[in-house]
């Protein structure tokens, strides 16, 4: 029964995560590029973006790294080929994610440089990423 | 890398103090998960202590990646500094390796007041 909580709790935040990492991926996209030297100016939808990456996504984003751990502890699975294929993936989405708020986090105040060229990908990177990661979680082809 | 204000900067700093902190923690974790944990798992027939040890240090693990990414996509970090970070990361005592370069970052950003 406590496992069944865990699993619903874990999954809603890894909803909440991946759906605020592809807003956050489309803010960044959508960053003013501006000369080097003069700050980038944010709009209030990026302000906006911002803040609900502090406060809902990156809180959303520990809750479901704790939460899976918990789970793959009482379940015994960390030797699992499933979950060891979805940790490394896990660990991308992450630095994506960590990737993507540093690049928000520079928005105001330093001067705006162009988007690098993997984050361009990191929509549909954060897609696969997910997709792959039910597949392993949900169907255990492995 | 120039910051229009006081405030950029101590935010800066702020960003760079707690990376010091999660990168100690990850290597403190493994340090204690490599060489207590296992040892104690192995030897004295406790396996309790890597399952708590495991787990933990997985934690401190992501943090450290997740943070790392953070601070290398806000500062601009060259692969220089990045792909070190990273790889000390994986090795016990790395992280303590990984100190000196994250205090020099971080006096680096003290100077550009």
């Amino acid at each position: 029964m406590e496992y069944l909580w865990f699993k619903a709790f874990h999954v809603a935040t890894v909803a909440i995560w991946i759906g605020g990492m592809l807003m956050l991926s489309l803010a960044v996209a959508a960053l003013p590029a501006s000369a080097s030297g003069t700050p980038a100016t944010p709009s209030p939808m990026i302000e906006a973006v911002a803040r609900w990456n502090r406060w809902v996504t990156s809180p959303a984003m520990l809750l479901a790294w704790g939460l899976g751990i918990t789970m793959a502890v009482q379940a015994d699975w960390f030797t699992a080929p499933w979950l060891l294929i979805k940790l490394p993936i896990v660990l991308g989405l992450s630095a994506v994610h960590g990737a993507l708020s540093g690049r928000l986090r520079r928005r105001t105040g330093l001067a705006g440089q162009e988007t690098p060229s993997l984050l361009r990908f990191a929509g549909p990177a954060t897609v696969v990423g997910i997709v792959v990661v039910a597949i392993l979680a949900v169907a255990k082809p492995v | 890398m120039r910051y229009p204000d006081a405030a950029s900067i101590e935010a800066a700093r702020t960003q760079m103090r707690w990376m010091r902190f999660v990168s100690l923690l990850e290597g403190t974790t493994l340090v204690a998960l490599v060489f207590i944990a296992v040892p104690l798992k192995h030897f004295a027939g406790f396996p309790a202590a890597t399952s708590v040890m495991g787990p933990v240090h997985g934690f401190a693990f992501l943090l450290y990646i997740w943070m790392l990414a953070q601070a290398a996509s806000s500062f601009a970090w060259p692969k220089s500094d990045i792909i070190p970070l990273f790889v000390m990361g994986f090795i016990p005592f790395g992280a303590f390796v990984n100190e000196r370069r994250l205090k020099r970052i971080e006096t680096d950003l003290t100077l550009s007041r």
